[in-house]
């Protein structure tokens, strides 16, 4: 049924739908409304489910951790300064295969302090070795958690859905939420055949020697490569059973002979495919939204730009002293192409700063001459830097 | 090979629990029980640690039957010990020392108000029968536990009543009578056979004692005052101190003279120049050869008199000379007119011995119309002559032994090296435990030693919280009249707090502090106490000695032990 809800109240309703047996967070514009969601439907007995009140990401993470180990559906949320508290406990959690679920309602990192949108803290645990999924909207936010549990589940690894903070999470949308028993159905009831259980004792999280390290090492790169054909194979059961095309590993839309093409992750593709949709006078070009970061999808990703000449990657985080993070790491999945396309990468709405209609138009006439393929601050204003700057 | 890295790295209890990590230790730890300073400082021997763990949990009776274990008079004891278990508490290195004495007397009043009745098996008629002459402290002492032993005792006292210097002697301002009477008078409801009047040398002869007993014990304190004069010079109506006490306590009365100089500076010293005081007596002077007690003062140059007692007579306006001798009594005729008083001071002579000496052009005149000496007192050797040898003492071993007669024990004031309630109580339980392995011809020997007190140093004080001691109700210097008692008791949930400020040193604290930080899980909780007393054990099977449980034991319950 169609109904207009918050972002952050339709993420938790699809948590809820999941029905997870622990939820430990700690609170954090702006991911805050979707732990209080989930506590309203907990304290309205809508959820039956160990929440558990801890005093910081770091505990938030590891009594997660601690659940699922212990064989529970767990969930979790943080941003920003959060996801960074927790990082060391990310990268646990993905170690010990722990299939795990978490949003990550996506916040600029301090300093300078920000509350407002970027995607720099979930591109700076990108190495913790998580799944990590980009929603465009929050229909795909909703669809992506509820495929985020199966995915985790059959590769036992964690998986970090990421929604933006405040454009999705704080914005009314109308979406449409599957009803439970049709979230039943695609999701069996957990089993964790590693779990704690006193009377078949394991110890997890035991010192490797050098013997081993690199063969657990290899042993999760190669469970985060094979992930990538289940994203696609969950995306086309959710499509039998609800009739939407929504997650797998990248999205194309647009003209599909355009030489130039535009790469995106999170909610400006919407803004993006509007202006594209509506533009007259600009050349023809393609959408390119990128769902999956980790796995990163090479394949798919060769598959989509081959035909293009000019591949702009719009991103809303920068490893600085280098430039684009997505940039870098398309450039150098493309370079194996017989005629790779030129890849222009800019940044775009760092902090929160609007990312316009215009954005399109504006992107494309920065390539048209075909000159400086770097790294660019798309919407920089240079009247407002500092003076040493200049 | 054939080995796997598991998904997750996850290992099977193959390294957990068969991995036996209890074989990479050097070192054990192990429970080890260490007396607290309390108890190494007792005179009378008493655990306090012991009792104030038993107080925390309000379990005031057992607490009670601890101490009456050791010292059956707890709350007198309470009222008139000089407490070096609270000097030497380790709390006091901490923020203030518990009140122990408080604690004793608060328990001691419970047990005379509930009526509790000390705990006793019933004496066989045919067990061996032994006799106590004097039921003082000492005898007191040595008869209870003599009962408690199993012995028919048979307790001789001289005057009408037992109790000794506790009836006789201490002010009822510091021991109320009625709290002296309800003590010593449950105390000789045990079975103790007390006959009053009996006074050895006159009534009965050591010989006779000798013969009609299987063991004898003679508590019979110090009852004359030691020889006092200057230049061979007294007053025609001398006065000696401790008698003077004692005809107060009697009668009720006490000459009021106008002014008096109090030669001494012991208990007698002080009790009878506040006696004097509360009995209006406008100027009363000690003359001590020692120092006010004081953070400054070395032990050995204070008096020794009760520090409490000292600076309550001075709250109500006894007046003490330090440092001062007596050089020259003025007399006219044989009647006092004054003293002279010199300063002295002890000081190493040319062998390095401490010699007191007066210093010449100190002398001043202090104008008194009575000096009355309380220079201490010595054993009268009526019917005790063969033994003393025209010493003022009985010499004695530790256990109040008398050589060549192994069947006569002594212990208190007789044997001279002591001088408090509490020692002759500690004495009477020491000389009854050498007299049962007298009589029981016993080869080993008696052992009474609580050893080497664990230090504050040998604590982790980070695990305990800063507390106040409880402040008891003291008497306005107004309201003290001789007879009112001066200081008050304590609360009940202020005793609970003592026990519960307790640092419970050397002794096991059922923290759980061992259990919660072993990386090991090596300390296992158990559900009844086990042998050592404590509620844990260690599983030396996984222990790898690394120490945490000891560093973190706030008590110093636990030690390393080398293996290698």
């Amino acid at each position: 049924m169609k109904q207009a809800l918050e972002g952050s109240q339709a993420i938790a309703r699809a948590v809820s739908l999941c029905r997870p047996q622990v939820v430990s967070a700690y609170p954090i514009t702006p991911q805050t409304h979707i732990v209080e969601n989930l506590s309203r439907l907990v304290a309205d007995g809508v959820l039956d489910c160990e929440l558990v009140s801890v005093e910081s990401e770091f505990s938030a993470a590891s009594v997660a951790l601690g659940a699922v180990a212990a064989g529970s559906r767990a969930y979790t949320a943080s941003s920003s300064q959060g996801i960074l508290l927790m990082s060391e406990v990310l990268f646990n959690i993905s170690g010990l295969r722990i299939p795990l679920v978490m949003t990550c309602a996506n916040r600029a990192l301090a300093a300078p302090l920000s509350i407002w949108n970027d995607q720099q803290d979930s591109m700076a645990v990108r190495d913790a070795g998580w799944i990590q999924l980009y929603c465009a909207d929050n229909q795909e936010a909703v669809d992506m958690t509820i495929q985020a549990y199966r995915i985790a589940e059959r590769c036992e690894l964690p998986v970090m859905v990421c929604v933006d903070g405040f454009t999705l999470t704080h914005t009314l949308e109308v979406l449409d939420l599957p009803d439970q028993q049709l979230v039943d159905a695609f999701l069996p009831a957990f089993h964790f055949d590693r779990k704690l259980d006193p009377a078949n004792p394991i110890s997890v999280g035991t010192l490797v020697s050098p013997e081993f390290f690199t063969e657990a090492r290899y042993d999760h790169h190669q469970a985060l490569l094979q992930s990538a054909e289940i994203i696609e194979q969950t995306r086309r059961e959710w499509q039998d059973m609800t009739g939407r095309d929504t997650g797998g590993l990248l999205g194309v839309a647009g003209d599909a002979d355009a030489r130039v093409g535009v790469l995106v992750l999170g909610s400006i593709t919407g803004t993006l495919q509007e202006a594209m949709e509506a533009s007259t006078d600009t050349e023809p070009a393609c959408l390119i939204t990128l769902r999956a970061f980790r796995p990163f999808p090479e394949q798919a990703l060769r598959d989509a730009c081959s035909g293009l000449e000019r591949l702009i990657v719009l991103e809303r985080a920068l490893s600085p002293g280098a430039g684009g993070i997505v940039g870098s790491e398309v450039r150098a999945a493309l370079s194996s192409l017989d005629r790779p396309p030129r890849v222009f990468n800019f940044s775009v709405g760092l902090g929160g700063r609007d990312v316009p209609l215009e954005t399109w138009s504006r992107a494309l006439a920065a390539v048209a001459g075909n000159a400086g393929a770097g790294f660019d601050m798309l919407d920089l204003e240079p009247s407002r830097l500092p003076q040493e700057a200049l | 090979m054939g080995l796997k890295i598991t998904r997750g790295s996850y290992a099977k209890p193959g390294t957990s629990l068969a991995f036996d990590t209890g074989s990479w230790r050097i070192q054990r730890p192990e429970h080890r029980h260490t007396a607290a300073p309390c108890h190494a400082a007792c005179p009378a021997g008493e655990d306090a640690q012991a009792w104030l763990a038993l107080v925390e949990e309000q379990r005031f009776r057992e607490a009670w039957e601890t101490i009456v274990a050791v010292n059956p008079l707890p709350a007198i004891t309470g009222r008139v010990c000089h407490h070096p278990c609270e000097t030497a508490c380790n709390r006091g290195d901490y923020d203030t020392p518990i009140a122990i004495h408080h604690v004793e007397r608060f328990l001691g009043d419970m047990a005379l108000q509930e009526g509790w009745d000390y705990p006793l098996a019933p004496v066989l008629d045919t067990a061996p029968e032994i006799a106590v002459v004097g039921a003082g402290p000492a005898g007191c002492s040595a008869a209870w536990h003599l009962r408690r032993r199993g012995f028919r005792v048979q307790l001789l006292e001289a005057t009408p009543e037992a109790g000794g210097l506790l009836r006789s002697a201490i002010p009822p301002y510091r021991l109320p009578a009625l709290v002296a009477e309800q003590e010593i008078g449950r105390l000789m409801q045990t079975g103790i056979r007390l006959m009053t009047g009996q006074r050895l040398g006159r009534d009965f002869s050591l010989d006779e004692l000798r013969d009609g007993f299987a063991g004898v014990f003679l508590g019979i304190g110090t009852q004359q005052g030691r020889e006092w004069s200057i230049d061979s010079a007294t007053p025609s109506d001398l006065y000696v101190g401790l008698a003077l006490l004692k005809r107060w306590m009697d009668v009720g009365a006490i000459p009021t003279w106008s002014s008096v100089a109090i030669v001494g500076a012991g208990n007698t010293a002080i009790d009878l120049a506040r006696v004097l005081k509360h009995a209006g007596v406008p100027e009363v002077h000690i003359i001590s050869h020692k120092a006010i007690p004081g953070p400054d003062v070395p032990a050995a140059d204070a008096m020794p008199a009760i520090g409490r007692e000292i600076e309550q007579g001075l709250e109500e306006g006894v007046i003490i000379h330090e440092h001062r001798g007596v050089q020259r009594l003025i007399l006219r005729g044989e009647q006092v007119l004054g003293v002279e008083l010199v300063h002295m001071k002890k000081l190493s002579d040319a062998s390095g011995r401490l010699k007191r000496v007066a210093f010449e052009g100190t002398e001043s005149i202090l104008h008194v119309d009575q000096v009355i000496p309380a220079i201490g007192q010595v054993v009268d050797p009526e019917g005790v002559h063969t033994l003393l040898d025209n010493r003022a003492y009985f010499q004695v071993d530790e256990w109040g032994q008398f050589p060549e007669r192994p069947w006569l024990f002594t212990g208190g004031d007789a044997r001279g090296d002591r001088g408090t309630v509490s020692e002759a109580i500690g004495d009477g339980r020491r000389a009854a435990m050498a007299i049962e392995h007298f009589v029981h011809s016993a080869s080993d020997s008696p052992q009474d030693n609580p050893g080497e007190p664990i230090g504050v140093d040998q604590l982790n004080l980070n695990y305990y919280e800063p507390g106040p001691r409880p402040a008891v109700a003291v008497l306005e210097v107004s309201g003290r009249d001789g007879y009112a008692e001066v200081e008050g008791g304590l609360e009940r949930r202020q005793a609970v707090a003592e026990g519960e400020r307790c640092f419970s040193c050397g002794d096991c604290l059922t923290c759980d502090n061992c259990w919660t930080l072993c990386p090991d899980m090596a300390v296992l909780k158990t559900r009844e106490p086990t042998t050592d007393g404590s509620y844990y054990v260690f599983d030396y099977g996984y222990c790898k000695g690394c120490g945490l449980c000891a560093n973190e034991c706030p008590c110093g319950y636990i030690v390393m032990r080398d293996e290698v």
